[in-house]
């Protein structure tokens, strides 16, 4: 923390920080996206192993400072996820379009998530990513939405689904802005 | 104000520790802070530190529920970027891995830290990321590993290898296929990674005897530089060399000899002690290794002097003449300002020390004996103590210096060492008795301990009436009947009624002032006085012997069995004291033996404890079985059981013998060592032509395999003639095999009858003998009297020795040897050896032996007494 930031959280100006949770199935590209949004313009590819447990990472993206939650999508850690739901303010849950079949995986997870009482009644905003745009078999975010049959499964949140390709950054940055604006506005009114 | 000044007092008694009083539910809310955002690097930094130190306190234990949510909350923290906290985050996660659950969600934090940028961070996240990891995940991170050990930065290779060397205890298979990559570490200029990567090496090939003797051979050329992994292949040669027992000859001593040499003195000290420390080294070998040492004594830095000088010491043990070289500076040692160095200088000094040197050497120490502690006083008295076994001549001088300690201020544990050390220089040397015995009762006139006093007023009643003048110290035990508290009156007394008994021109004295005893004050003394008055007044050596100078020699806890047994069953007959099982071993018999140094004397102490109570053990196992309950008391029950098969052969039996005045049991212990056999009904088979009737037998119900089991058999000794107690036994073990699974266990329902010849049993006059020690052996020779007298004239042309001789006849007859007579004095042609013990049915026997030296082996005289005529035939035709 500088010196001047400091005087500015003693006068009460708090920065505008979030907690982000990262979800979604194992090869969905949760790493990557966050890869991407840490590097900005200059990215360079790196290989990405399947994360095991979850990464911590800090960025600012949309005059945010975000702390994003990276979880491994693998099956046998996804009953962690919900360690970390109480104290996020908003979740990216990230979808493989080229996946037909694991999509209702998906969904089921997409569920539960929604019914666990740390998530439940707050409104806490959900981007989702229809990622994986580049692949030939990919179908449109459209299809993705009503696959994972989002209408029905979110009652009482904010969403957002937004076509991705992490590979390039095509519609990742039209996201995060979406996300960052929705938190601004539910902390001011919080205040 | 009041609080106020409670604080202030708290905040002294704490001693300023800030988490003496932690409370585990305060510390587990606090650590909720984590969750918040922004992170407070100071406050999560205090609550983890208090967590920390709750875990490794270790009194309030964390269960795993409330583990895994402080865990999950600490997870948080990897946002922040402060490296304090970052290392205690590390920290935490090592400790809370064994508590927690689900630690695994942190493996890609940790391995993103491992392999980031930050080199500070990188070691500790390879140490905790070790810790959480096992088997199945080690092969995700193998390659970040492989790397690390690798890695430029010294800190995080040497945290990867000892990481690696603690993961190859759960998973050897795939550490060992990193042997390449500490190869390649053990290169390294660092010294701290070149030692550890030798260390994860030698680990790593340990079970291949030929990769490690490689492994040291080819290090030992090329030169290493990092000093500790000299020492370590130091001590991987010197184990090497003790394995395969090659001694000087191997190549591997030439390299530890080498390392003398080498410039570092971590590295020298090593090889010296690892010489010194070799099996069967001769004093010539140590001869370069002394020497080393001996620089090391005149060194400025204390720990090189301390450890010359305690290496030193250890040699000192073997070869004293290897030593004797370096005298000189352990001499100036002795004023050395460290007194650990001092004192173990001269401890050194006085194993080393020649005859003609112990005076002077006695004066030197009596100059700083003031300033050192009493637990250096000790070593220094138990020094004296060998010193003067081993120069029974040099009696005098250290007799006085021991006895002016004594009268100096000091501990009980102090005082009790040197009047140890006196006693025992008394029991050993009869010449310095008389002098020995003087100053303990100067002691005793001044002495506030009062075990140190009953001890010694029990010695001098033993000791004193046998030397030339005993009326001396009849006024030495009087004071103390005056002076003193009731215990040691009672041990006064008692003391004072042994001279009674012993010398007849005392006698009249003694009863007088026993008869003054009679008014005391104490019960306990007023019974003591009046019981010996009356013994002493009838005037029969009989009755002194057996109640005054040789007390009950019973085992205090059979007795108490004895006695509870009765109470519970009243009869009309009196109690008998023969059913009472004897003492197996008197407390009396500890003493110290020449030559055996302080270290020896204390382990063998309680194993004597424990041979008195083994019989009662065994008493109480076989009362248990119906079938035995009703031969009466338990008379003996061998000590060392009896091998009845080979080592390693299919079936392990032992055979202990159990006799009683009638019958005797023999306890057969068999293991079944075979894995796919299940023995049922375990019998041992016995035949004898001796006349012994086997009357029953009690299997063993079921043996599986590696459980001992035990069977019985009991048999009835002949009656119809009392001499006839010896005889052979020929066994076999009888049973029911059924094949098993050797996994499960589980045994098929059929099963087959079989048999295994076992050795012969041997039942010899020891198994009907019970040792007793005889304090004051004429008195009960005389007791016993001549009426069952026998007398025979042996020649045993078998013994070369007097020793062995004594030894044999001990063996055979399985008595006591009383008065100190199994040891021969040097250099007699002739010695008499005193037995005693009591035979089954409670007969007491006494023999005397005369042995002496003739040109073609030992001549024995045997004279038996006892108080069953048959009793002395059997011990005369024992031996022949």
């Amino acid at each position: 923390m500088g010196f001047l930031s400091r005087l500015a959280s003693l006068f009460g100006f708090k920065k505008n920080e979030a907690n982000i949770l990262v979800v979604g199935l194992d090869n969905s590209g949760k790493s990557t996206i966050l890869n991407f949004l840490k590097q900005g313009d200059k990215n360079v590819p790196v290989d990405t192993v399947p994360t095991i447990g979850l990464n911590v990472e800090k960025m600012k993206a949309a005059n945010i400072e975000i702390t994003a939650f990276d979880m491994s999508g693998q099956g046998r850690y996804r009953p962690l996820w919900e360690q970390y739901y109480k104290e996020c303010q908003g979740i990216i849950f990230v979808v493989d379009s080229s996946d037909k079949l694991r999509v209702v995986v998906a969904r089921d997870e997409l569920e539960r998530m929604m019914k666990h009482p740390d998530l439940e009644r707050r409104n806490v905003p959900v981007l989702f990513f229809a990622n994986k745009m580049d692949k030939r078999d990919a179908v449109s975010s459209v299809k993705v939405s009503t696959l994972m049959g989002l209408n029905e499964v979110i009652h009482n949140k904010n969403w957002h689904i937004v076509a991705s390709n992490a590979i390039n950054g095509d519609g990742i940055d039209e996201g995060i802005t979406w996300l960052a604006d929705v938190m601004k506005s539910n902390m001011a009114t919080k205040k | 104000m009041h609080m106020l000044r409670r604080d202030k007092k708290e905040e002294e008694e704490g001693g300023g520790n800030p988490f003496n009083n932690l409370d585990k539910t305060t510390v587990l809310q606090e650590a909720r802070l984590f969750n918040e955002t922004p992170i407070n690097p100071r406050k999560c930094g205090m609550i983890l530190t208090k967590l920390l130190y709750m875990i490794n306190q270790g009194d309030q234990t964390i269960g795993s529920t409330e583990a895994t949510e402080a865990f999950f909350a600490m997870t948080k923290l990897f946002q922040s970027k402060d490296p304090t906290l970052r290392r205690l985050m590390y920290m935490g996660i090592k400790d809370m891995s064994k508590i927690a659950n689900d630690v695994i969600i942190v493996t890609s934090s940790l391995m993103k830290d491992m392999t980031g940028r930050d080199d500070q961070f990188r070691g500790p996240a390879i140490r905790a990321l070790c810790s959480i990891t096992d088997t199945t995940m080690l092969q995700s991170i193998e390659r970040y590993m492989k790397q690390a050990i690798v890695d430029k930065c010294h800190a995080v290779a040497s945290a990867a290898l000892v990481s690696s060397l603690h993961l190859s205890k759960t998973s050897m298979d795939i550490t060992k296929r990193w042997v390449n990559e500490a190869q390649e570490a053990v290169s390294s200029d660092n010294i701290m990674v070149q030692y550890h990567a030798l260390g994860l090496l030698h680990h790593l090939r340990k079970h291949d005897k030929l990769a490690v003797t490689k492994l040291v051979s080819r290090f030992s050329k090329h030169s290493l530089k990092s000093p500790y992994a000299y020492c370590l292949l130091i001590r991987i040669a010197s184990k090497l060399i003790e394995d395969e027992d090659t001694g000087t000859e191997s190549q591997m001593y030439d390299f530890i000899e080498s390392c003398l040499r080498h410039k570092s003195e971590i590295v020298i000290y090593e090889a010296a002690h690892a010489m010194i420390n070799m099996k069967g080294v001769t004093a010539k070998e140590l001869a370069p290794a002394v020497s080393v040492l001996q620089l090391f004594c005149s060194s400025p830095k204390p720990t090189l002097r301390f450890a010359a000088v305690r290496t030193l010491n250890r040699v000192a043990m073997k070869h004293p003449a290897a030593v004797t070289a370096c005298n000189l500076d352990l001499e100036n040692l002795i004023t050395d300002s460290n007194r650990s160095i001092a004192t173990l200088a001269i401890t050194t000094l006085l194993k080393t020390g020649s005859e003609s040197s112990v005076d002077r050497l006695m004066k030197q120490i009596s100059s700083f004996m003031s300033e050192i502690s009493d637990e250096f006083k000790i070593v220094v008295v138990q020094a004296i103590q060998s010193l003067c076994l081993k120069y029974p001549r040099k009696h005098g001088v250290m007799m006085n210096f021991l006895s002016s300690m004594l009268r100096e201020e000091g501990g009980f544990e102090y005082k009790k060492a040197i009047v140890d050390s006196i006693i025992t220089i008394i029991e050993d040397n009869s010449e310095a008795k008389e002098a020995g015995l003087a100053h303990l009762c100067e002691f005793i006139e001044d002495c506030e301990h009062t075990v140190l006093a009953t001890r010694i007023l029990h010695l001098l009643g033993r000791e004193g009436p046998r030397t030339p003048t005993p009326s001396k110290y009849i006024r030495f035990i009087y004071n103390r009947v005056i002076l003193e508290n009731a215990a040691v009156r009672a041990a006064a007394v008692t003391a004072m009624a042994k001279f009674g008994a012993h010398c007849d021109e005392l006698l009249d004295s003694c009863v007088v002032l026993l008869e003054r005893c009679e008014l005391d004050s104490d019960d306990e003394v007023r019974d003591r006085a009046t019981f010996y008055v009356r013994v002493l007044k009838e005037r029969q050596k009989a009755l002194n012997s057996a109640y005054i100078l040789n007390g009950l020699q019973v085992s205090v806890v059979g007795l108490e069995r004895a006695l509870h047994h009765y109470t519970l069953e009243p009869s009309d007959k009196p109690f008998d004291m023969k059913t009472v099982p004897l003492a197996t071993q008197p407390i009396t018999e500890q003493r110290t033996t020449p030559g055996k140094e302080p270290g020896d004397i204390s382990t063998s102490k309680p194993s004597d404890k424990l041979a008195s109570s083994r019989q009662d053990v065994y008493a109480e196992q076989l009362s248990a079985i119906p079938e035995f309950a009703n031969l009466g008391p338990l008379f003996k029950s061998s000590s060392i059981p009896v091998e009845l098969t080979e080592s390693e052969t299919e079936y392990v039996v032992r055979c202990i013998k159990h006799t009683y005045s009638r019958y005797m049991v023999f306890q057969f212990d068999c293991t079944n060592t075979l894995n796919d056999q299940v023995l049922e009904k375990v019998t041992v088979a016995m035949e004898s032509s001796d006349g012994f009737d086997v009357m029953k037998y009690i299997p063993c119900a079921s043996l599986p395999y590696d459980t001992p089991g035990t069977a019985y058999t009991l048999v009835r000794l002949p009656e119809d003639d009392p001499t006839n107690v010896t005889g052979t036994f020929s066994c076999t073990l009888k049973f029911i095999v059924k094949d098993c699974d050797p996994n499960t266990g589980e045994a098929d329902d059929e099963g087959y009858d079989d048999e295994y010849v076992l050795e012969d049993v041997d039942v010899v006059v020891g198994d009907h003998v019970q040792k007793v020690m005889k304090p004051n052996f004429g008195a009960s020779w005389d007791e016993v009297g001549p009426d069952n007298e026998l007398e025979d004239t042996f020649a045993l042309s078998t013994m070369k020795t007097l020793e062995d001789a004594v030894k044999n006849i001990i063996q055979y007859l399985g008595l006591q040897p009383c008065e100190r007579s199994d040891k021969v004095p040097e250099g007699k042609s002739s010695h008499t050896l005193y037995l005693a013990g009591v035979f089954r049915g409670g007969h007491d026997a006494l023999v005397r032996s005369k042995l002496a030296m003739t040109d073609s082996g030992v001549t024995m005289q045997l004279t038996v007494r006892s108080t069953d005529p048959n009793v002395s035939d059997v011990l005369v035709s024992a031996i022949g």
